[in-house]
Formats: C-alpha cells, structure tokens, sequence
C-alpha cells in the first residue's frame, strides 16, 4: 500500500481521530498490526475469476419442477404414483404420498439459449443467458435445519463455519471500512438455525456473516447510543486514543495492542462507510425500479438485492441474501399450496434479481461477481396434500451467474420426474469447491487447523465443475 | 504431504500374505482383467481415485479414503460389490455396468479370501507416541538459583539456560495481585483488598492472597466456565427452533460446585459420564450426566432419519469424550482409520458400544414426583440406560447406516492394550449395563496415560495462556508436541499424588517464579529473546493476556459497582438490542429496556442460547458451544470496538460508575481523576495521568454546558465519558 496515499485520503476524508496524520503512527502500526489482523486481504492460490459472491438464498426450498426443471412427465402422471417415489424420502410421513402432482405454471424458453424458465419468473428469464442453471444438485437431508448447515457450511451437523466465513478467512476483506461477509434477511426473520447459519464455527468470530440492515442503522452498535453526541464521542476516542498509544509505548512491539488501537480507527470509519453504504435512497429513481422498490410486494427484496450491489461495489466478499424468513409460508416452504406459495416469493423476488443481474452487469461488475441462487433442498415431483409438496434433497436446482460462468447452459439432469439426479449429480461440496475456484481458492488446499486436523469447506470430497466454468 | 504415504499400507489381511491358491489362481485369472479393463483407468494407472489403487492385491485390502472395500470371506458385505449393482452409490463404474457374470467373478473370489477379519497393526513411531507411553517418574532438575521458588521453576529455567536465555524479573506486586485475583476468580480486588494487598508487609502475603482466592467461590465461577467451554454447555439445542432446555443450568451448578468443593477429579470424571450408575439416586451426580447431551441437538426436527440422529448425537458425546478427558480425536475414526492417529474403525465403534444404549431422560428432582408431560416440575437433564442388556453394535463401514459390518463389543483404543479393560457383564440385578462406568474407571485410573497428562496442561493453558502442549485436546500424532515434556509429566503426578485435586496444582503453579514474573517486553536481551524463541514458549516473561468475553463484562460491572454476586440457578437473559431480536422470532428473549441487578450478575451464568449468543460475549470470542472448545480465538476486529464504544451496556455501566465516583469523592475534579483511574484499573495512576482526565473532565463539562446541560449534570456526563474512555482502554482488557 503506498502510504503517501493513504495518509493523504486519511486527511482528506477527516474520518480520523487520532493525531496520525502528523505523526504517521496509524500507518507504522498498521504495518507491525498486518499479520494481527484476521480480515487483511490475502493473495488467493490463482488469479481469480471473480471477487465477489452474491448468494441469493431461497430458504425453505424452491420446487425445480416448477421453477427451472420443468417435468412433462408429471402432466401424464398427475394424480397417479410415480414408479420411483420412495416412501422414506417424505418428511410429512402422513402427507406426502407417491402421486405426482403437475404443475401449475407454463415454462417458457428464454432468451437465444432458449432455456427453461417458470412462467413467474418473466423478467429473470430475459436474463436466460447469463444463467447457468444446474438442475442436477443433491444434498444429504431433507430437513430444514441440516440441509441449511450443509449449504452453507458443506455438513449437516451445527458447528462447522459457513462459506461465507471460510472466504473472509481465506480471502481477507478488500474493504477494511465493512465487513466482508454480510447478511440480508427477509422482512419476515431469520431462518431456522438463526444465526448458526452465519456462524464462523470454530474460527475466530471475526469471520463470522454479519447480519445488516437495509433502513435505520445497518449495524447493531454502529453508531453511538442516544444521547451520546458525535462530538462526545470524538472527545472520548481522542483521550482513549493517546492513552493507548502511551501504554503501547510502554510495552513496545506488543502487536496486540497495536492492533487493538488500530480496530478503533476502522470501527469509526466503519460508522461512516457502513451508513454510507445502506443509503439506498440516493440511488435515483429508475435504478430503484429496475430492482422492483416501486411495488410493494418486491420491495423489501428488491432493497437487499440493491444493497448487494451497492456492498459489492465497496468489495464486501461475500452477501448472503435470504428470500424468506421464519418458517412455513412465510419461507419458500410450500407444504399446503405450491402455486400460492411459489406466486408470492416468485413475485417477491423475480424483478429484484433480474434488476441486480442488469445492473451488475451494466457497471462491468458481474464479471467480478459470482451470483448463485438456491435453496437447501428442492421439493417433491409428488403432492403433499392436494396441491402442495414436500421437501426433496435427492435431485433439485440452483443456478450461477457471473464472472468465469458460462451463460446460457444447463447442467446435468433428473429423471423424468424430477425425483433422482442422474445425470452430471452435483453435490454440495461440489457447489463449494466450484465457488472456490472462482474466487482463486483450491479447496483442497484452504484448511484451518481444528482439533490439531487441517479441516476444508469440501471436508474429503468435492470436486470443481469444470464444464461450467467460460 | 507428510501423512499422504498411506497408514492403511500397513492394513493387512492376517493371512492375507499366503492367500489359498485358489483365491490366488482367482486373482490373477478372473479378477485382474476385470480390474484393468474397468476400473483402472481411475483407481490405479493415473490416477487414485478416492484414494484408492487396485493394481495390487495389498493397495486392494488398504481401500481408498474411506476404508476399506471389502471384507475377506463375506462378499456380502463388501462395499465393492455394493457399488457395482445397479443401485450402487455413488455407482461404480460411473456411466457404466459390470456383466453379471463378471460380479459373479468378484464375488467368488471375496468369498474364497480366507475369513479373517482386517486387523491394524501399529509402527512403533505409533506405540511409542509420547502421550501413549505411561507417566514418568521426572526428575526435577538440579538447579541451584535464587530464582527457584518450586519445582516447576527448576524444569522452566533450565529449558531457559539451555538457550541461553534468563527469565524476566519478578512482577510488581501491584500487576501480580490483578494477574491472580483474575486469573483465580475472574474478578479484579475490591479497593479494600487491593490496598491491603499493598501494604501488607508478611512476607506470606502472597500466599495468603492465593489461598483465600482459591478458597472463594467466586474460583468456581471462573474455573467452572473454562470446563463449560469444554463440556460445550448450552441452554437450547441450537438446531431448527434452537428449543430450550430449562433444566440445563443444574449442569452449569455441579460444575462450579464440584470445582469449589475441589473434588477428586477421577470422581467428577465418573459422575460426568456415569453419575446415573454410579449412585443413581443422587441429584448432583444424576446433574452430571448431562455433559452426555450438552451438545446440539434436533429434537424439532429430525425427520425420519431417527437413527442416523442417533448416531450423530452419540458421535457428539465420543468426539467430546475423547477430545475432553483424553485429547483424543476418536471421532475421526467414524467413517475410516484415524489418519494421523493409531485409533481404527473399530475403536470408534467399540466406543460406541459403551454409548450406545444410552436414553436422554427428564427426571424430576423429587424422585417422588412422578414425571408428567408437559407439566413444569424441577428436573434433571440426565443420561441413562433402561436395561442392562446392551443394544447390538454394529461397524458401519464408512460410517454409513446402510453398510453395516459385524457386530462390535464395547472397548477402548487397541493402542492403549497395556492398560486395557474388560467390561463385566452385569450383575443380575443391574438396570444399566455398567459399560460408561468402567469407561469412567479406565479414564480415572492413576496409570492412565492421558488423563492426567490432559488435565494438568489444561490448567497450564489457563494459567499461562498456551498449554504445555499448545493442542490441549489433540495429544495425538497430529497435535502438538509438549515443549516440556518432563514438567508436563511432574505436573501430571501431582495431580495423581494429590488424589485428583485441582486445587494444590492451581496453588504450586500460580506460586511459582515462572508465574510471578513480569510480563514486560522490554529487556537488555530481547533481540536475543526473540531470535531464540519468537513466541516465549519457554516462558522468559510472563504472557500479556486478553481478558475473555466473561471478564470483560464482568471487570466492568464490578467497577460501575453493579455486579451482583447471587449464584446459580437458572440463567439471565441481559439486554440484547431489540434490533437483533428482530431478526428471529423463535428467540424467546424478552425485550429488556433497562437493566437491572438481576441482569448484572456474573457472565457464566447467562443463558446460553445457541441461535442467540450476547453481542457482547460473542465478538470477545466466547465459543459457539456447538463443538467442545479448548482454546478459545484471541481475534482482534473492529465489531468489538463498535460494541465497546456504542453498546448500551457500556453506557450505562460508565454512567453508574460517574455517580459512584461522585459520591466517594465529590466535586474535586482531581479527587474524581484519581480515584476513577484506581477504582477502574485497579492501579495506581500516574501524576500525568490524573492531568490527563482532569483536563478531559474539564473539556466534557464545558461541551455538555454549551450542549444546554446544568453544572450537576455536566459533571455527571463527563465522569461518564471519562469512566467510559477507561471500560475501552488497553489496559482494561490486556492483562499483565
């Protein structure tokens, strides 16, 4: 970094409390801090295709078969079991029998790839060939809460740090004003297993997702507590600050505390970029509606999905965006009524996400940007009910866009029904290292020592999707 | 790479050398050219797929990564041949089919492989591992030297001499006092004890300080969360709708009470993993049972997959078991050998076997009681049996519910033969099958090489920052090594000598000269320091050291004169920001708007909610508890300070603290600085210091003047800015 720089900008910005900018020490620190602080950014394995990761999370579980998988063979077999139902596979034992159930929508082919698109998603198929959609993924539970742990941190069992964490940890940040790994709930709440899902596991917590809000204050304690003035608080960091540095010159070379004085220069820079960050409202008007904030019903994501942009533009790593919260139909969890439930979430999220990918791509920013849709699982070809389904782990889709993809393919296949993954069958830990590769990552060799075992995100498996890859 | 050389080269077939002849004849006719045209193109030529070369007989019977593939004498219940029919998984080939007759082929010649079953032997870099062998009698070094205040200090500061390096002078008393007052009971002095620990001119007064520390229950608390952090003690189950668990906290309660009381570690060993067949009629021992189900669990959602959550609960309590009292990573023999460590498949199974009939139980309190559903009576989470007939074991082969091999029998780690143990079977009036007590007596055993060797480095860890052996729960090939192994070994016959009690051990230790040393950096030989041993292993001064999470929070309401001593019971829920609550509606923590003395009690007794840790707590790295932690992380991010310079709590607790100082010490702005700095850093301030504040209080009073504020009110506020400068200080959360 040239220091010249970044002391000049330090001045120019005036965000500074300390007296640095004379006396040049934020800079010596910094230096002697680096190898102290867990969110430097640090060089990837390869040159990377992308820098960024946008995860836009359908918690609860989208149904392929009525989204991107369409399944004509449930037209002739609706209402009538299907050969290769498995009666263990049901998660409502009671409710979920072997009839299939067709579905309610049309697909429609998009864009010059001509690729399958769900008649509720009109204005993502238009974005049909940015799309690399993989209709052959699997994971290994059918339950919310483990099928979440496994998208998110490659096992089943709580504990284990989420890709989000393992990106920062591996990556660093770009951006030391922001976190580099955000979360962006739904307006209804988190999803089961809260903030486990965004946990850093056994790292250390300063890798873990850190959840941001869209209006008021994005981030719990940023700003001073009420009755606490800025200039109070510039009077406090200004005394703390020399007595710091006193104490440090007393125990010279001690990194730690080095660093711990540093930490405070980038939480006060952070009250400012972190609230400049969220101020949505200066976007102007038509970017607003491109990402749907004029309609009710698409608002709220479509804020977060502007959001996204607006972190990736400031090198935030990694965004984990849920669509859906809490539990049941206020999630994509479309156990009573999958034309009901599917209506409103694809509504909720079709324009914001068509709006994101134009807008990336517009600002040269999706060649640096990884998009993946999904959820934890898909649902069944088979009715649950009347006219809902049930949750399906052994074959459903998720889609990539961005830098390093190729547009406008489709990737392997279930069978006629939807029910099994059989051809090019893509598993989480698959998912996981492709992303890696992208962002510059072997995920054979990114490991943090746990328990005296170098442990990976993939675990022992795993393997990149070359095919996939432009 | 160093590991990539296979350790199931050395698994062999007992017999398998001298394989019959037809088997051979089989080999070499039948099954070597299905081989090469099939399989080898991944599984040999290029590449090793998973892991696994097929071109020799011997790289057959190792298998690939996840164990091996077939069974000799049983093609039934030979993976291989699992993955060659149709419904294979993952299928082999991938994209394509073996004819029938070419399985047949495969299947006779497993058959006609002479029906031993795969034993592992063990290199003698693995037997004679040095956690493995037993205890040895050190001796301690001969060293005369002033320095030596015990024995420890002879094994320190001879590994010091050796290079060449001498230990820091002794600490001044003043950091002495506030390094054992935390250290022992996670508390700063009060100003009382603090001014007779200066002025108390017996030369024992050290001594003393230490003994009534020790004998306070307040050590409890503190040394109590450092066995919580072990045990991954919750309040909820983490998963889905994180569900509480009301009864937990009695768990939290034994522990602190077992830790006051000092009791023999090899009993709080038994209770923990046995109390309900140890006397099953008693509370406290029943309490500590729960360390069995602490960890997550999925109870509101475990789908159909019951079993395998069985099995996934149980790999919890054989992880945390072996991790905890041995420094063992057992459950990496879940699906395959350890890699690294001698412990096989079948250990882990065989551990299981000890496990596996175990029942989570809610038992009233009042055994009178009879329990009903649904209706709130005091009850113990407890683990137990329903019958002394054990439930059947089987190995899965890689770990897979589908791919059961033969029926196991409780036991520990074959490595450890020399000190083996034979589990009865039950008396015939037995209601429990007695195997997690013979367990329990095997791990408690004084010639146990493990278990004391574990224990002592833990509360090295604690007390110097980094254990003995810096992985405190990996004593494996692939841990650490200890970087005094003889004081390691002498610390661990203490313990065996003072009958399992931690108490005389945390006394020698915190006695010694190595622990009253000072902890400054600065030294004529610090070059030399530093190119010698950059990270102080050897101990030439006294680490700085990060208060945790816990004392964090508790060193500030202790100063703002908040903290509440009550103990035990269930937990508190402080304030969390409504904001954060927002986010999940399935966190039953209520909406506190102000705090009050029944928030302000001691951190180890806040509910741990797994989905919704305190802010606080969680940024000073407090672990997730979903896993056993030895150590916690000591990161450094700027989430903390935000929490420290804008969180409620902070604020408040400054503003508590202004009027207690305003009350001691009036309205003299010198009186205030002086006693501010004391009280909060319980240290005596310097003249430059005093200057410092009181030119601060001046310019705060003057800004929250002008900001409309009367005199009184101004003099407040700046006392709470001055009071919330010091909670953020260096020197409030570093340790000397």
């Amino acid at each position: 970094m040239n220091l010249f720089t970044r002391r000049q900008w330090l001045q120019a910005s005036g965000a500074s409390f300390g007296m640095l900018a004379l006396r040049g020490l934020l800079e010596a620190e910094a230096l002697a801090a680096a190898p102290r602080n867990p969110l430097a950014p640090k060089p990837p394995h390869f040159t990377p295709k992308v820098k960024s990761v946008i995860f836009l999370f359908m918690y609860g579980g989208p149904s392929h078969v009525d989204t991107f998988d369409p399944k004509p063979a449930l037209d002739k077999w609706d209402g009538k079991t299907i050969p290769v139902f498995r009666a263990e596979d049901a998660s409502m034992v009671n409710r979920t029998k072997g009839k299939a159930l067709r579905s309610p929508y049309q697909f429609n082919k998009c864009g010059k790839s001509g690729i399958d698109i769900t008649e509720v998603y009109p204005e993502l198929g238009k974005c049909a060939d940015d799309l690399c959609v993989i209709r052959s993924m699997h994971c290994e539970s059918n339950n919310h809460g483990p099928a979440l742990f496994q998208m998110q941190s490659g096992f089943v069992q709580a504990g284990r740090p989420s890709i989000g964490s393992w990106l920062t940890y591996g990556l660093g940040t770009e951006n030391q004003n922001l976190p580099g790994f955000v979360v962006l709930l739904d307006h209804q709440g988190a999803p089961v297993n809260g903030a486990l899902n965004w946990s850093s596991g056994f790292m250390p917590a300063g890798y873990q997702g850190v959840p941001f809000r869209s209006s008021g204050e994005p981030i719990a304690s940023l700003n001073p507590p009420s009755g606490v003035s800025k200039e109070q608080q510039l009077a406090r960091l200004k005394l703390l600050r020399k007595w710091n540095e006193e104490h440090l010159a007393a125990n010279p070379g001690e990194s730690a505390l080095a660093a711990r004085i540093a930490s405070y220069e980038l939480a006060y820079r952070m009250q400012t970029h972190a609230s400049e960050a969220v101020a949505i409202d200066k976007e102007p008007e038509w970017v607003r509606r491109q990402y749907g904030l004029d309609d009710k019903v698409s608002a709220h994501f479509g804020r977060n999905c502007l959001l996204a942009r607006r972190l990736v533009e400031r090198g935030v790593r990694f965004i984990q965006l849920y669509s859906g919260g809490n539990e049941g139909p206020r999630a994509w969890d479309a156990h009573d009524d999958i034309k009901k439930n599917h209506d409103l979430h694809c509504a909720e999220t079709d324009r914001p996400i068509a709006g994101l990918l134009k807008d990336l791509k517009a600002r040269g920013l999706l060649d640096s940007t990884l998009v993946i849709w999904g959820g934890e699982f898909g649902r069944t070809p088979v009715a649950e009910g009347g006219k809902g389904r049930d949750h399906h782990a052994r074959g459903f889709s998720v889609w990539l866009a961005g830098g390093g993809i190729k547009g406008g393919v489709v990737h392997g296949a279930t069978d006629e029904f939807g029910y099994h993954a059989i051809e090019n069958p893509v598993s989480v830990p698959d998912l996981h290292a492709t992303c890696l590769h992208l962002l510059g990552l072997d995920h054979t060799k990114l490991t943090y020592n746990f328990q005296g075992r170098d442990v990976r995100l993939t675990d022992v498996s795993g393997n990149v999707l070359h095919s996939l890859l432009a | 790479m160093k590991n990539a050389f296979c350790i199931f080269s050395m698994l062999v077939l007992a017999s398998g050398a001298q394989a019959a002849p037809p088997a051979a004849a089989l080999f070499e006719d039948g099954v070597k050219p299905i081989l090469a045209k099939h399989c080898l193109s991944c599984h040999g030529v290029d590449k090793t797929r998973g892991g696994l070369d097929l071109r020799t007989l011997e790289a057959i019977r190792a298998g690939g990564d996840s164990g091996p593939i077939l069974v000799a004498g049983k093609s039934k219940e030979s993976l291989v041949l699992q993955l060659l029919t149709p419904q294979g998984k993952p299928h082999m080939p991938p994209r394509k089919q073996l004819a029938e007759e070419e399985i047949a082929t495969l299947t006779k010649w497993i058959d006609s492989l002479p029906a031993e079953a795969i034993a592992r032997t063990f290199s003698d870099k693995e037997k004679n591992h040095w956690s493995f062998r037993p205890v040895a009698a050190a001796k301690v070094p001969a060293l005369q030297d002033d320095w030596i205040k015990n024995p420890i200090d002879a094994f320190i500061l001879e590994r010091l001499r050796a290079k060449g390096l001498e230990p820091n002078p002794p600490a001044e008393r003043i950091d002495l006092v506030r390094r054992v007052y935390f250290d022992l009971i996670g508390l700063p002095p009060t100003p009382e004890e603090f001014e007779q620990a200066l002025g108390d001119k017996s030369a024992d007064w050290y001594e003393k300080i230490v003994d009534r520390l020790l004998a306070s229950p307040q050590h409890g608390e503190r040394w109590g969360r450092h066995w919580l952090d072990l045990a991954r003690y919750a309040d909820s189950g983490g998963f889905h709708n994180d569900i509480d668990r009301p009864h937990a906290w009695r768990y939290r309660d034994y522990v602190i009470k077992s830790l006051n009381e000092d009791k023999p570690f090899g009993q709080f060993v038994r209770e923990q993993l046995a109390g309900d067949e140890l006397d099953p009629g008693n509370p406290e021992t029943l309490a500590a049972t729960a360390f069995l189900r602490n960890g997550p669990s999925n109870e509101d959602n475990m789908g159909r997959d019951r079993e395998k959550y069985r099995l996934d609960e149980l790999d919890d309590v054989i992880s945390t078991t072996g991790t905890v009292f041995l420094g063992i990573t057992l459950g990496c023999a879940r699906c395959h050998d350890h890699k690294f460590d001698p412990v096989t498949l079948q250990d882990y199974y065989r551990f299981l076997a000890i496990f596996n009939s175990t029942v989570k139980k809610e038992l009233p309190l009042d055994p009178k009681v009879k329990p009903v559903k649904g209706a709130k009576v005091p009850s113990l989470m407890v683990v137990t049996e329903d019958s002394a007939k054990p439930r059947t074991t089987r190995l899965l082969w890689r770990g897979d519910l589908n791919n059961p091999g033969p029926e196991v029998g409780p036991g520990v780690p074959v490595i450890f033969s020399a000190t083996s143990i034979d589990f009865p079977a039950p008396a015939p009036d037995a209601r429990t099958t007695g195997r997690r007590l013979a367990l329990a007596d095997w791990i408690a055993a004084p010639d146990n090489p493990l278990t004391w060797r574990v224990l002592a480095n833990r509360l090295w860890q604690h007390h110097f920052g980094r254990g003995i052996v810096a992985s405190s729960s990996n004593f494996g090939l692939g841990g650490e090594r200890p970087s005094h192994p003889e004081l390691l070994d002498f610390l661990a016959r203490e313990l065996v000598r003072q009958e399992g009690r931690l108490k005389p051990l945390h006394r020698m230790i915190v006695l010694s000269a190595a622990y009253r040393q000072s902890s400054s950096i600065l030294s004529p030989a610090r070059d030399q320091r530093e190119q010698a041993d950059p990270d102080n292993t050897l101990l030439y001064r006294y680490p700085k050291r990060r208060l945790e999470a816990e004392l964090i929070r508790d060193r500030i309401l202790f100063v703002s004169g908040n903290l509440n001593p009550q103990m035990g019971g269930p937990g508190i829920k402080p304030r969390i920001h409504p904001d954060l609550l927002e986010g999940s509606q399935r966190n039953k923590w209520p909406l506190v708007k102000k705090e009050g003395p029944e928030h302000w009690r001691r951190s180890v007794y806040i509910y741990t909610k797994r989905q919704l840790q305190l802010p606080l707590l969680e940024l000073f790295d407090a672990p997730t508890s979903t896993q056993s932690c030895s150590r916690r992380d000591v990161s450094t991010v700027p989430t903390q300070a935000l929490a420290l310079m804008n969180d409620d709590f902070t604020q408040d607790q400054a503003g508590y603290l202004a009027r207690r100082i305003l009350k001691q010490a009036g309205n003299d702005p010198t009186k205030q600085a002086t006693l501010i700095l004391e009280v909060a850093l319980s240290d005596k301030p310097t003249a430059a210091r005093i200057k410092d504040a009181v030119a601060f209080l001046e310019e705060q009073r003057r800004l929250h003047q002008s900001a409309g504020k009367n005199a009184d009110e101004a003099g407040v506020l700046a006392l709470t800015d001055l009071g919330h400068v010091l909670f953020n200080t260096n020197e409030f959360v570093y340790l000397d």
